[in-house]
């Protein structure tokens, strides 16, 4: 249970999205007792951070898709930077958003 | 072995011939190899591999052309070739490797391991060489929990190929072979490298894990072939991944049955029928369907080699299905724990499992082992596990605490326990079988294994809690 985002991030529409961004993936996924200040913005999201599996980056990708309309067509190495941490995800968001 | 699929006499088996060695073999992220390159990587490992002198090696590759060159290269140094069930550490430990041939070194802390990133390419004559007697070790999930053994003979992975590149290589022509699935297991050794490699088709190596990236494989290399999975399939909901209807030369899926209504969605949008493959580890391909838009025929029906038998006295009745093939161990008959009904001729309907293992997102999972697990550890007196459908499937574990547990819940929270037992766990199966949701409870609901109790159990995870 880590608060690091709030201090590292100096953009002030990063912190609402992080924050809308941790609720998505425990609403998407259906995960049971994790609240939004249990993940670590920065910690993985998969294998030892958050302990999410394939079928939850299958979800998510699609979680994503739907709630932002963002169209992924990133590589896959860039896919797996973008998915690695929640951190990464809302950076690619704003990224995309703006083009 | 020989790669024109043309049926070569035995005297060629084993050995591959590159075609033009500008013929891509592999395409990367953002490059390509052709034949002459990757057989310099291939003969460089290969080298290295003969002046070492372990014999088990485990290949444990994240990259599929890291990890086709290195079993291309074991197996023309004559080494025995170990596929650990996964990539992690405790996985790779299982299987008692001497040393381990790897793209991720870092990962494996004092074991012997060979970074193959590393190793500069040869230039040697030749083709590769490959023994039909070389033995491969695949690990499955088993129904135990532990990791169960499974031994192929090179040459049976061989017949397994030629047996699919009859059925279905005019069909895929000269298509790019795309996966959903790791190329470590069966299936995806076997559909994902070894068919298209012995049949000249390029493989493409990263594995697309989200959908997005099947429609830009095919904007990419025009015609495709995928090699995936209902895990996988279910949950493409935008159809438009594959708009390019032209660019599929075929969707090939196994694992697990797919649902009728992913079966007709995907037809339809296709064009054509997705090829279902029924095979497991132990037995390797058993049967295929192709179901339409217009059918609802659930039988499956035996590739033209393999036999099957159902062990029951009336053929009204589903009974256990058998198989014997040209690449099940020995040629033995193998019991696949599936329960079988004749169909027309020798087509069949499977009726569900002999046994209490079942399938959770295309993985095998036996709850009972799982239970019996959960209860040996010193925080657990009982458990029980069930299986919760929902937007996907999963499994939830009901545990009455030991005194000790009681303890440390008082102590350090309902989470910090759920977190212990899950790290437990995580050590012994797929992340994917692993409980998402936990209920402790006084007592195990119920007093017998049957129905009932399953049913209360249940209950506790549809209640808000």
């Amino acid at each position: 249970m880590h608060f690091k985002t709030s201090f590292r991030n100096k953009s002030p529409i990063m912190n609402p999205l992080i924050d809308e961004l941790k609720q998505l993936i425990i609403n998407a996924l259906d995960l049971e007792g994790v609240t939004p200040a249990d993940i670590d913005s920065h910690a993985p999201l998969f294998g030892d951070g958050l302990g999410l599996d394939s079928i939850d980056a299958l979800e998510l990708g699609v979680a994503i898709q739907k709630r932002y309309h963002i169209n992924l067509d990133a590589t896959s190495s860039e896919t797996r930077q973008h998915f690695h941490s929640v951190d990464n995800l809302a950076k690619f968001i704003l990224m995309r958003q703006k083009n | 072995m020989s790669g024109d699929g043309s049926g070569k006499s035995s005297s060629e088996q084993g050995r591959r011939t590159f075609g033009a060695s500008q013929d891509i073999v592999v395409y990367t992220e953002n490059g390509a190899v052709d034949a002459m390159g990757f057989k310099r990587m291939v003969d460089g490992i290969s080298l290295q591999m003969m002046r070492r002198t372990e014999q088990r090696w485990a290949l444990v590759c994240n990259d599929t052309l890291w990890f086709a060159v290195g079993f291309l290269a074991l197996s023309q140094a004559g080494k025995m070739i170990i596929l650990p069930q996964t990539n992690q550490l405790s996985s790779v430990q299982a299987a008692h490797a001497d040393a381990i041939l790897t793209d991720q070194p870092t990962h494996f802390g004092s074991a012997v391991t060979l970074d193959i990133t590393q190793e500069p390419g040869v230039d040697a004559h030749g083709s590769v060489k490959l023994d039909e007697k070389l033995n491969i070790e695949l690990y499955t999930s088993g129904t135990t929990g532990r990791p169960k053994r499974v031994d192929k003979l090179l040459g049976q992975l061989h017949a397994e190929v030629m047996e699919l590149e009859q059925k279905w290589g005019s069909m895929l022509g000269d298509a790019v072979v795309v996966a959903t699935v790791p190329h470590h297991h069966l299936y995806g050794l076997l559909f994902r490298f070894l068919w298209p490699w012995w049949m000249r088709r390029p493989i493409y190596a990263p594995t697309c894990t989200q959908p997005f990236m099947l429609r830009e494989s095919a904007r990419r290399f025009g015609r495709c072939a995928v090699v995936s999975s209902p895990a996988f399939l279910t949950r493409v909901n935008d159809y438009s991944v594959f708009q390019a209807v032209h660019a599929y030369a075929g969707v090939f899926t196994s694992g697990a049955p797919l649902p009728q209504e992913t079966a007709v969605g995907l037809a339809a949008e296709l064009g054509q029928a997705v090829i279902e493959v029924y095979g497991s580890t132990e037995t390797g391909g058993i049967a295929w369907r192709a179901r339409g838009h217009d059918t609802d025929d659930m039988s499956w029906q035996p590739f033209a080699s393999v036999q099957t038998e159902i062990s029951a006295s009336d053929c009204c009745v589903p009974g256990r299905l058998l198989v014997c093939s040209p690449w099940t161990w020995r040629r033995e008959w193998v019991d696949t724990g599936d329960l079988a009904q004749r169909h027309l001729h020798e087509r069949f309907l499977l009726c569900g499992r002999a046994d209490n293992i079942l399938k959770v997102e295309d993985k095998r999972a036996s709850l009972a082992e799982m239970e019996e697990r959960l209860a040996a550890h010193e925080l657990v007196n009982e458990a029980r596990m069930v299986i919760l459908e929902g937007k996907r499937v999963s499994v939830g574990a009901v545990v009455v605490l030991s005194a000790m547990g009681h303890v440390q819940i008082a102590q350090d929270g309902v989470q910090a326990v759920r977190a212990l037992l899950i790290k437990m766990l995580r050590d012994c199966y797929d992340p994917v079988l692993v409980p998402r949701k936990w209920r402790f409870v006084p007592t195990i609901p119920g007093n017998s294994m049957g129905k009932i109790e399953r049913a209360q159990l249940q209950a506790l995870f549809t209640e808000e809690c």
